[in-house]
């Protein structure tokens, strides 16, 4: 290798045999904490005695995605903690901005690729607030029953990565099985995986087909009892039990205050469901509860997913019966043109509430758009809820909480 | 210097290493033959006066030796038992059903790069592996596999266990204090902290064990045992036999007290910063405890090597003297076989999905299969130490079975709630065990 005199060798110091070794090491290490430019930075990365800083990601076999969490440990209780976000952002908000109303859902489509159906939904409600459509009810029938399809495959896979945070190999795998199925399903429907694109402005992309319904039937046969015997293997679990069981307590003012919505919320005993509190679509037609659990700590987030589950396929049942015929997209031009304004729209996703607001100037992008994401809120609330806990109970907490990162970074 | 030099030129790429080493191999054998002449009387002397050492050093190169096919085993257990309880297939490409994947792993292990990160202290970094497959490798020498094969019948068996076993923290503390990274200190630091907390009620249950035996020797256990299952010390230790098995399980760091290399939290614990064959070793060992602490349970509670039933075996079966038949012994051996395949191949042929040679093939290998099968099962009947050996391994891998179970269903707990059952619950009902079991042997044998 030929050494350029011009640029010095980063690493010459250790190729140099005069060097000691563990001297650049001492120094790269004293080099390598960061010096604090706001006030809480300071604070956070100014050691006291005995504790140390556990960098965990963005690449960490349990940070849910690209997350970096940066932890103050003293031996194995977490002291502060300090979750660094950024790495997964993708600028999607500039992008809808520089695309047409149509072109932008499949930009809100990755957002939260875990229950992407919610991303598509929030936007086109706001759009079709701004253009004033009226939508088909058979459309809005299909919307609630995909999406509501689609929570119940994001909160079997929550309730699977729950289980594997806390090391347990075999419950994900379990609860793959349902999200397989609802994927096949929703392929079928939307003839897409994972990321749908399926809503419209004033509808959705296909009527139900014929594939989409035998899957949903011979799934729905069996869907609740299969959903219960496969959370049987976590529920009865002594040691999954004591372990999320008066874990990371949130409490109702707490959570209200820091904005916290959807399960976690629940959780906690605040019946906040935007489905009942803010009616959308053809909610208030449809017959189910919003369940509660009062204790807030890391098992009865997680016990009240499988609620929501069986609520969701309550939902979906009254969808397959009031089901009513008529087209199901409303008659719109190609271009799109709103007047002037500015929209809200915000849906009840499995992680809480899923808003867009929309600023329109009269041509037919979008002026301004800004999406609140559950998940972004939520990750506010490790930073609350983990220090005094063990190192293990971040991940558990972390867990419970299920923040998606495409969705924070956005 | 130019004849050798042209020479070398035109060597092919065999020749010049035969060239290098048949001269080195000759040297060897000349100077080995010399060593045998000149100091062989003083060695076989010495070897004569230290059959112990002698017996000793052939027990641990066995025992490495069987270390090898045991972990490969264990971890291809692993992998298929888990893997159906996951709803997955596991390996089923290299080798018949996937047999020959955890070998794969093993040479994967010895294709990589073996790489020492900077900043680590590179001594210690070193051996940390080897104290670590050592000590647990080490303990293996005092099991008695079968009657008569084991490595050595030390009478105070049981201390040495736990003495070399207990070898085993120093080793992962060093690969996690070495390592210079903070996951591999919290993982051996966790480790050290469980491994001692689990060690004293691992050894306090099987004092009980001891009490009743009346011996330390691993041997003597196992046949204070002998007769049929109603004789084995879990009945005798039901409690004991729990403790041992919980405590076991942590000291083996598995599942559901696998916090050293907990994967969620700290990556891979202390084996973060290995790579290549060092970490192969950490992965040996861990699978070779496994199986260690599944013997262990064995021989102290299930009876070890003995049957579970009073089998009358072994068979006496020298009253059947094939010798005695004489010329029709070879016509026997000259005919048995062809006649065998060809029965064998008639269902085949019948079938009619096959040719006739098809047919003969599949009856060879049929007629192979029958004859290693007699074989075997001769052997079994005829010699005592088959039948231990296959008594020992049934009930071992039937207690791995149970490793792997708990590790495929199992969350992980928690590191406060482990350090709680070990020393609120498992150490005081040791304890409680020996008090009771003393007072039993006390009062029952005056």
């Amino acid at each position: 290798m030929t050494t350029d005199a011009r640029t010095p060798n980063p690493h010459a110091a250790l190729d140099d045999p005069s060097v000691l070794i563990e001297d650049v090491v001492r120094e790269s290490i004293v080099e390598a904490v960061p010096i604090g430019r706001t006030e809480r930075q300071a604070e956070f990365y100014t050691l006291r005695d005995g504790e140390m800083l556990l960098n965990m990601g963005p690449q960490h076999p349990s940070t849910h995605g690209v997350l970096r969490v940066v932890l103050k440990i003293d031996g194995e209780r977490v002291v502060d903690i300090d979750p660094v976000i950024g790495y997964l952002h993708r600028g999607v908000e500039k992008l809808c901005e520089n695309a047409d109303y149509h072109q932008a859902i499949c930009y809100t489509d990755p957002l939260e690729y875990v229950s992407s159906l919610f991303c598509e939904w929030a936007p086109v409600m706001a759009f079709e607030k701004l253009l004033d459509v009226e939508v088909p009810r058979r459309a809005e029938y299909i919307r609630v029953l995909s999406t509501e399809l689609n929570r119940v495959a994001s909160h079997a896979l929550t309730m699977g990565w729950f289980a594997l945070d806390l090391g347990g190999l075999t419950p994900v795998l379990y609860s793959f099985i349902e999200r397989d199925e609802i994927m096949e399903m929703l392929t079928a429907l939307t003839g897409q995986k994972l990321l749908f694109n399926y809503m419209r402005i004033g509808g959705v992309n296909g009527d139900l087909n014929h594939e989409f319904m035998s899957r949903l039937g011979d799934w729905m046969s069996r869907a609740a009892r299969h959903i219960e015997s496969n959370q049987g293997l976590l529920n009865e679990n002594e040691i999954l039990v004591r372990r999320a069981r008066g874990l990371g307590i949130l409490d109702p003012e707490t959570a209200l205050r820091m904005a916290v919505t959807g399960p976690n919320l629940r959780a906690s005993g605040v019946p906040f469901d935007v489905r009942r509190a803010h009616p959308y679509s053809v909610f208030p037609e449809l017959d189910f509860d919003i369940p509660t659990r009062q204790e807030g700590d890391c098992l009865a987030r997680y016990l009240l997913r499988i609620d929501e589950i069986k609520q969701s396929l309550r939902i979906i049942d009254r969808c397959l019966h009031q089901l009513p015929d008529g087209p199901v997209m409303a008659r719109l031009p190609r271009l799109v043109r709103p007047r002037p304004g500015r929209a809200f729209a915000a849906v009840e996703g499995p992680r809480g509430m899923y808003a867009a607001y929309v600023i329109s100037d009269g041509t037919d992008q979008p002026f301004r758009m800004r999406i609140h994401d559950p998940s972004f809120v939520h990750l506010q609330l490790v930073g609350l809820m983990t220090p005094g806990n063990l190192v293990a109970d971040t991940m558990a907490i972390m867990a419970s909480l299920d923040p998606v990162m495409g969705g924070v970074d956005k | 210097m130019s004849v050798v030099g042209a020479s070398w030129q035109r060597m092919s790429l065999t020749g010049r290493i035969l060239a290098i080493a048949v001269p080195i191999l000759v040297a060897v054998a000349v100077l080995g033959l010399l060593g045998v002449v000149l100091a062989g009387p003083i060695v076989a002397a010495f070897l004569g006066d230290n059959v112990p050492l002698v017996r000793f050093a052939a027990a641990v190169g066995g025992i490495l030796v069987l270390t090898i096919p045991t972990a490969f085993i264990v971890i291809y257990m692993e992998l298929k038992v888990i893997a159906r309880m996951n709803l997955r297939i596991g390996p089923d490409r290299v080798g018949p059903f996937g047999t020959a994947m955890s070998v794969v792993h093993g040479l994967k292990f010895v294709g990589k790069e073996d790489f020492t990160p900077t900043g680590v202290d590179v001594q210690v970094f070193t051996m940390a592996p080897v104290v670590v497959f050592l000590a647990t490798v080490m303990t293996m020498v005092v099991i008695p596999f079968a009657p008569g094969l084991f490595g050595l019948d030390l009478n105070i068996g049981v201390l040495y266990l736990f003495a070399i076993s207990g070898l085993t923290v120093v080793g992962l503390l060093m690969g996690g204090w070495a390592s210079f990274n903070k996951y591999s200190l919290l993982g051996g630091l966790r480790a050290a902290a469980q491994m001692v907390s689990y060690e004293i009620p691992l050894t306090l249950s099987v004092v009980g064990v001891v009490l009743l035996a009346g011996t330390m020797s691993l041997n003597q256990i196992v046949l204070g045992q002998s007769g049929s299952f109603v004789d084995w010390y879990i009945w005798k230790q039901p409690l004991a036999f729990l403790i041992f098995f919980i405590a076991g399980t942590a000291e083996a760091n598995r599942s559901p007290f696998d916090f050293s290399e907990a994967d969620q939290e700290i990556v891979a614990g202390f084996a973060t910063e290995y790579s290549g064959m060092r970490f192969g070793f950490f992965f040996f060992a861990e699978y070779v405890n496994v199986f260690v602490m599944s013997a262990l349970i064995v021989t102290f509670f299930v009876g070890g090597w003995t049957a579970p039933i009073a089998w009358p075996w072994p068979v006496d079966l020298s009253a059947v003297d094939p010798l005695g038949l004489g010329v029709g012994l070879l016509l026997l051996i000259a005919i048995g076989p062809v006649v065998g395949t060809i029965v064998c191949a008639v269902p085949f042929w019948l079938a009619s999905r096959f040719s006739t040679l098809q047919a003969l093939v599949l009856g060879f290998v049929v007629f192979n299969v029958l004859a290693i099968l007699a074989v075997m099962g001769w052997a079994f009947i005829s010699f005592d130490w088959v039948v231990g050996l296959a008594w020992f391994f049934a009930k071992t891998y039937a207690f791995i079975f149970v490793f792997v179970w708990m590790r495929g269903s199992f969350p992980r707990v928690r590191i406060d709630q482990l350090m709680g059952l070990a020393w609120k619950w498992l150490l005081p009902a040791a304890l409680l065990n020996i008090f009771v079991t003393a007072s039993a042997v006390l009062i029952l044998n005056r």
